[in-house]
């Protein structure tokens, strides 16, 4: 019987430079003490020794176009490639020496693909979908110069309305939870993104955070009232700049009723930078 | 649909280099055949970011065209 031997969230921009850059010495300051955490983390996960590392992230119009984004997406294949991109963003640029291909723990994507199929969750698969900064950026501050674990890369889409619910997300994670349990495999999953930035996707808010929100999701994390948490609307996500708790929701699903241990908690003014851990053992 | 075209461009001008640089050098050209509106086009014309945004453009498609965007 398989089980999820390490379970944790954080967010995704984990590059000093660009916060340096963008927000001044205390954003490079606040990412750098994120970075140490989450490096402490993977250390962790690593002594975990997990057979496959689930990474729930977000697209950022890196991979999907508006001609077709999927709700929820399933990587699948043997390998995966880091996005290479010309002129890459700041964030993405910083993934540059970083390996190029990754290994898929194909036969936990084919299962969690083909089992929410016939279950009700209408995933779609990739077999080319490339990883942005939203996957690699904590896959490589998590595991350093260690190889990571075989990836079963798992999209939600935060950014393109009609986004899914919370609920449905917290769905799709216990979904991902009744796989392991059904399989042979101890299993890491981390959810990636957040917290609240780009309130409303408005570039005149850009900078701006909902400090006051991430707060009572924090709150709410640490007391596992994921029912509070299912109940969140697209309506305060988008307005608080919270979108990529959707990623985290899944990843709820998954570990629930576990609460969280707050790793790290800071608020930057652009963002909330925050890293969390579950007690699933 | 729009804001499928006004999306639709942003994706082209974040991942086509060749057509970035058409629209560089000649934007109304380049948009000619779009199904956009005059207020869009403007826009688009003026490399108006706040008002493309406004009308429906991606926020992260808008930071993220190289050479254009930014933050």
């Amino acid at each position: 019987m398989g089980k999820i031997v390490y379970a944790a969230a954080m967010s995704h921009v984990l590059a000093p430079d660009y916060y340096g850059k963008n927000v001044g010495p205390h954003g490079r300051k606040m990412v750098e003490e994120l970075i140490d955490v989450v490096r402490d983390m993977g250390r962790t996960m690593l002594a975990a020794r997990p057979d496959a590392l689930v990474v729930i992230a977000d697209d950022h119009l890196n991979v999907f176009s508006f001609d077709a984004v999927p709700a929820m997406c399933v990587r699948i294949g043997r390998f995966v490639e880091r996005m290479v991109q010309a002129d890459a963003i700041e964030f993405d640029r910083a993934l540059d020496g970083l390996p190029e291909r990754y290994p898929l723990h194909e036969d936990l994507a084919n299962r969690i693909l083909e089992r929410g199929i016939e279950e009700g969750f209408d995933f779609a698969a990739s077999w080319s979908a490339p990883l942005d900064h939203a996957f690699l950026s904590p896959v490589s501050t998590l595991c350093g110069a260690r190889p990571a674990p075989p990836l079963v890369p798992f999209w939600v889409n935060c950014f393109v309305a009609p986004l899914p619910m919370a609920r449905r997300c917290f769905a799709a994670g216990r979904h991902i939870a009744r796989v392991v349990a059904d399989g042979p495999w101890d299993v890491a999953v981390i959810a990636t993104g957040g917290l609240s930035h780009f309130p409303e996707l408005s570039l005149a808010r850009v900078g701006t955070s909902d400090a006051a929100f991430d707060r009572r999701i924090v709150r709410l994390l640490e007391a596992g009232d994921h029912e509070a948490l299912c109940a969140l609307t697209t309506k305060e996500l988008h307005e608080s700049g919270s979108h990529e708790l959707l990623n985290w929701m899944v990843l709820i699903g998954a570990v629930s009723p576990a609460a969280a241990k707050v790793r790290f908690f800071g608020e930057m003014g652009r963002i909330d930078l925050a890293a969390m851990e579950w007690s699933v053992r | 649909m729009s804001r499928y075209d006004v999306n639709v461009i942003l994706y082209k001008l974040k991942k086509d280099a060749a057509f970035r640089t058409r629209f560089q050098v000649s934007p109304r050209a380049v948009l000619a055949g779009a199904d956009l509106s005059d207020e869009e086009v403007e826009a688009f014309v003026r490399w108006d970011t706040r008002r493309l945004n406004e009308l429906g453009g991606s926020l992260h498609l808008l930071v993220s065209i190289p050479h254009l965007g930014g933050h």
